[in-house]
């Protein structure tokens, strides 16, 4: 215990004395939290609109007012006919054209059907998508109104709608951030914890000071569990850090318990430093473990973890390959923590993956390590 | 100029050495491109559903029909309570719920009101508000074609016609199947160049100094612009070599189309890399050691730059305070520069502002980069 | 002839800290120049502004007539460094280092190739100039590095602790290398905290402190011992015994040489028979003393004893 003590001492100092990278990791994690929390938002409004009404009659106006009043378009432009409309959305001045043809009116009053265009750039196939999302509800209440102006003219009573009442769970408000911040947590400390263990330990292999410390009586897992300690504590340090960011800017709460939520972490985390130290004893150069740990460990943390793309929608074979990304089970039980008022009880199948990760990773880094002593 | 090649072969004969590290170089852009491709799908599509219907009628029956032939949500389970919907939502099993009151039926042939609730979780919020819309649509429209119909008889034998549909026909430029696979793929060129680039190159000038060939290299008459020079331009050529490696696996693997000119992407990413080198170097000469400039340059530089360039996220969606901020960084235009020539078919008559502000940016920083790195130790 | 470097009071301050406290010192060309001190003495500093690296914060540096504050750059080319840590690049072998190396000193053409020829040679990797560098035993990469350093026939060759951490045998091989290039003409100015290395040098400065204690030849050096003896004590307990002696009057100075003790007397019979008493005195025996000739150490520890003294002395006014 004594000589674990000794290394994590000697880890401790060694960060302390290079305040830079301390202060990277302990605050660069709440950066990001800003960061993302501002910058990372799916929440499509103000969509600049161009308009171009070439039938100029009191149904055309009727549904352009319709979308100049919603709150999801701003009508930035107005195209006079034979503007070049692939032109005005190539230019980025407007995100989509609205286009009315002419005879619009007539045809609706005669009973046939009345096109309307919707000319917009796909590149961004998630905000098109949403766009039209947006621009279909629009009209469909012009549908709706145009039916009940006709019932009314014939003096029918109009049926009544039926009640539609969507409720939301965990997040009323349905802000990005309420989602993103588990996740983030999930996110940053994989990047933290692994990179900073397989640096810090190639590093002494590239100084040689690794041998140095193997020639001492210090054995592998107190080597390991010295090395690993002082970066749980600065990880579960940035993890606090975020929360309480987390709470003061963006008002996300932890409503389940913080001790449900330290076990989890800790799990989470063990086997994060696990893996750091696991690429430490295959890389022999800080550049090289660099690069192993940012397409290891980052990418899938981003990518394949639910943190920002839905797993669901993925192939089944890199849905099957998320199993193995522990940021997949540790975002479920953070989620349900923090979001959902949760205890650990309906996560036990995550939880057991997470610490099976943590042994295997752990056990792997030392019986890699124990075998170069030979 | 000899002096300048022998500093470049110095330099491709390093990372040819390094056994481990080469193959990763050309690895890692594959395996990056392969999972955004396929991971990357912000589709809303087969949303778990619990369904719990109070009413079971037959027009409950087609309701719940329009949810599962939508596409936009699966039926996971149906529960006779909604005190039975928590452990779904909890576990992560169900993400909405669909409860459809007593009355629904009746309300379709002409009875008193009804309701019908759905409920989602929201933590996933954007997903959450996608399902909740199309959810209002398909109740919409199942009350519309009743009122259409109510119409039709109320008007039948009279000389009214009753009143056409408004049909929304979207045409869709550049990417008219909607695959956001064709957004972020060519976006995936833009990461690569900056870890290859800058990342590496900051860590490769730390290096020297960490070892402490680059004070002898000070003492040599070795120009600065030379030593500079020298270094990075190996991985400006590496940089070169992963745009064909990258447009080669988008266009053929993934079939985005590269509808503008590849030399002329080749020519502004020039320009780009000028920014990611600038940077890389900018960072080697503020930092100590590699841990600490990889820390910077990617947690600083890259990720901040990454998220705030329009690259994954749109600009326009951010607060305007940061709509600002991101007319400082090069990546913002250099993604206008990629999303213009792989989808758009963009020449220079769209991209020559971008091209002029890549090309400025990057003189400017690696002039200040230049200026900050002398040949001296204080 | 004009000196191959000369110093006039440089300094260098690195903030309230002064690393080189106003050196002044000529060096002839062909010199071979020691430059003595202990480890932050400020010999890595002091070699450092004279090679361009560091800006002199007062004073100046003359290297072949050039003012290094002034033109930096104009110095490289005449100049070889071999810095304290080793310096070249382990992934590469020794023939690409050479060649890299000759490549930035701008060789091109048979100059080159002779140079490399003649470095493969002086180094006696002949036959292991495709090894990489990191497989080469220490010596021969210190050797390595000095041909590096002077492929393009430096004038002047600073030499940072060249030989810390190589074994005797090739220490003294780099020595001769040494030799040969100030017989040819080459001033060489050599950092060491190995005393006995200092005897291979032509003329010394002892640096402590930032400041020179001392200049001139080893011989010159040792006359500071003129009219004085140096006693070498052997006794049971070395550690009581220098706090015996130091208290004493009669010695004027005492220093602990591994187990033994080196002590400072006027007289050398009545200094032993002193001694003996006084050792006697405190139970520590039986002590053995003989009178030995001084070393570099002795000079050496003189010096700095000599400098502490007066900067308390100094400073209690």
């Amino acid at each position: 215990m004594r000589k674990t003590w000794a290394v994590a001492r000697k880890e401790l100092r060694q960060i302390a004395r290079d305040p830079l990278s301390l202060v990277m990791l302990i605050g660069l994690p709440a950066f990001m939290l800003v960061l993302y929390g501002f910058a990372l938002n799916f929440d499509v409004r103000h969509v600049a609109l161009a308009v171009q009404d070439l039938d100029g009659s009191r149904a055309s106006r009727d549904l352009l007012g319709a979308f100049v009043n919603s709150t999801y378009f701003d009508v930035t432009a107005v195209a006079d006919a034979g503007d070049d409309l692939e032109r005005i959305t190539r230019m980025r001045s407007a995100k989509a054209v609205l286009v009315i043809p002419r005879g619009y009116g007539e045809d609706l009053a005669a009973g046939r059907n009345g096109d309307v265009q919707l000319l917009l750039d796909g590149t961004d196939a998630t905000t098109a998508q949403t766009i039209l999302g947006y621009a279909g509800s629009i009209a469909a209440e012009a549908n709706s109104r145009l039916l009940h102006r006709a019932l009314a003219r014939t003096g029918t009573p109009a049926p009544d709608m039926t009640a539609y009442e969507p409720r939301v769970f965990y997040n009323p408000e349905l802000r990005s951030t309420q989602f993103l911040v588990p996740g983030l947590i999930g996110f940053l400390l994989m990047l933290t914890a692994v990179l900073s263990t397989a640096m810090s330990v190639v590093r002494e292999k590239e100084r040689g000071t690794m041998e140095q410390i193997r020639v001492s009586p210090v054995r592998t897992a107190e080597l390991i569990l010295g090395k690993a300690t002082p970066y749980l504590v600065i990880s579960l340090l940035a993890t606090a850090i975020i929360i309480l960011a987390a709470r003061v800017l963006f008002g996300v709460v932890v409503r389940g318990s913080y001790l449900d939520l330290f076990v989890a972490t800790v799990l989470y985390l063990l086997g994060a430093l696990g893996f750091g130290l696991l690429i430490s004893t295959i890389a022999d150069t800080q550049a090289l473990a660099f690069q192993i740990g940012l397409l290891t460990s980052l990418l899938p943390a981003m990518l394949l973890s639910g943190f920002i793309f839905p797993i669901r929608t993925m192939p089944a074979v890199l849905r099957a390959i998320t199993n193995l990304v522990p940021a997949r089970h540790f975002l479920v039980v953070l989620r349900g923590i923090i979001l959902k008022g949760a205890g650990l009880e309906p996560y036990l199948e995550q939880l057991v993956l997470l610490a099976v990760f943590a042994i295997l990773t752990l056990g792997l880094a030392s019986l890699r390590m124990s075998r170069r002593e030979a | 100029m000899r002096t300048l090649w022998h500093v470049i072969v110095k330099e491709l004969l390093q990372l040819r050495r390094d056994h481990k590290m080469l193959p990763l170089i050309f690895v890692a852009p594959v395996l990056q491109i392969v999972a955004f491709g396929y991971a990357v799908n912000t589709e809303v599509r087969d949303v778990p559903m619990v369904l719990v219907d109070q009413d079971r009628s037959p027009g409950s029956r087609d309701l719940v029909d329009r949810f599962v032939s939508s596409g936009y949500f699966t039926l996971v389970a149906t529960e006779d309570t909604p005190r039975a919907i928590d452990p779904w939502l909890v576990s992560g099993r169900g993400h909405v719920a669909l409860v459809i009151g007593p009355g629904y039926g009746a309300a379709r042939e002409g009875g008193p009101q009804a309701g019908v609730q759905m409920i989602a979780d929201g933590s996933d919020s954007s997903a959450a508000t996608q399902a909740l819309g199309y959810a209002a649509a398909i109740v919409n429209a199942a009350d519309q074609e009743r009122v259409r119909e109510r119409v039709r008889l109320a008007l039948a034998g009279g000389d009214v016609t009753p009143p056409g549909r408004i049909q929304l026909v979207p045409r869709v430029y550049y990417n008219a199947d909607l695959k956001s696979r064709w957004f972020y793929v060519p976006a995936v060129l833009a990461m690569i160049l900056m870890i290859m680039t800058m990342l590496l190159s900051a860590m490769a000038v730390v290096r020297e100094k960490e070892i402490g060939t680059l004070e002898q290299l000070m003492v040599t008459p070795v120009a600065p612009w030379q030593l500079l020079v020298g270094k990075l331009a190996p991985f400006a050529a590496i940089g070169t070599l992963q745009v064909f490696l990258v447009t080669g696996v988008t266009t053929l693997w993934f079939g985005v189309p590269l509808r503008g000119s590849f030399l002329l992407l080749l020519g502004i990413t020039q320009l780009f890399l000028l920014n990611t080198l600038g940077l890389g170097l900018l960072v080697s000469t503020l930092v100590r050691n590699q841990q600490q400039a990889m820390m910077a340059a990617a947690f600083l530089v890259m990720i901040p730059m990454i998220y705030l360039s329009g690259l994954i996220f749109p600009i326009e969606n951010m607060p305007r305070v940061i709509q600002t901020v991101t007319y400082a960084i090069p990546l913002r235009y250099y993604s206008n520069v990629i999303r213009g020539i792989f989808l758009k078919g963009a020449g220079m008559e769209t991209l020559w502002r971008e091209s002029i502000v890549l090309a400025l940016m990057g003189t400017g920083l690696l002039a200040i980069a230049s200026l900050r790195f002398r040949k001296r130790l204080d | 002839m004009a000196a191959a470097v000369e110093l006039r009071d440089l300094t260098k301050r690195f903030g309230d800290f002064v690393a080189v406290g106003g050196i002044t010192l000529d060096v002839q060309a062909g010199e071979i120049f020691g430059f003595l001190g202990a480890n932050g003495a400020g010999k890595s500093t002091t070699i450092r502004m004279m090679c361009g690296l560091l800006r002199p914060s007062g004073g100046s540096a003359r290297v072949l007539g050039i003012d290094v504050a002034k033109d930096p750059e104009g110095v490289k080319r005449s100049i070889g460094y071999m810095s304290q840590r080793f310096s070249l690049y382990e992934d590469l072998t020794a023939q690409q280092n050479i060649r890299f190396f000759g490549g930035v000193y701008g060789l091109h053409g048979p100059e080159a190739r002779e140079r490399e020829q003649w470095a493969i040679e002086m180094t006696g990797l002949r036959g292991q100039e495709h090894r990489l560098t990191r497989e080469l035993p220490g010596g021969w990469r210190q050797k390595l590095a000095l041909a590096c350093a002077v492929l393009h026939r430096p004038r002047v060759v600073f030499l940072d602790e060249p030989t810390s951490g190589v074994d005797p045998l090739s220490r003294r091989r780099f020595w001769a290398l040494i030799d040969e290039m100030a017989a040819s003409g080459v001033t060489v100015f050599v950092t060491t905290h190995y005393l006995d290395e200092a005897e291979y040098c032509h003329r010394l400065a002892l640096i402590h402190a930032g400041r020179l204690a001392a200049l001139g030849g080893v011989a010159e050096l040792k006359q500071v011992f003129a009219g004085h003896a140096v006693l070498e004590v052997e006794c049971p307990h070395p550690a009581d015994a220098l706090d015996t002696l130091s208290d004493a009057a009669w010695a004027r100075e005492v220093a602990i040489f591994g187990t033994r003790l080196h002590v400072v007397v006027e007289d050398a019979e009545r200094g032993a028979q002193q001694v003996q008493e006084a050792l006697a005195a405190t139970g520590n025996t039986p002590a053995q003393v003989a009178r030995i000739v001084p070393s570099l150490e002795d000079v050496f520890i003189h010096h700095v004893e000599e400098a502490e003294a007066q900067k308390a002395a100094a400073a209690r006014r």
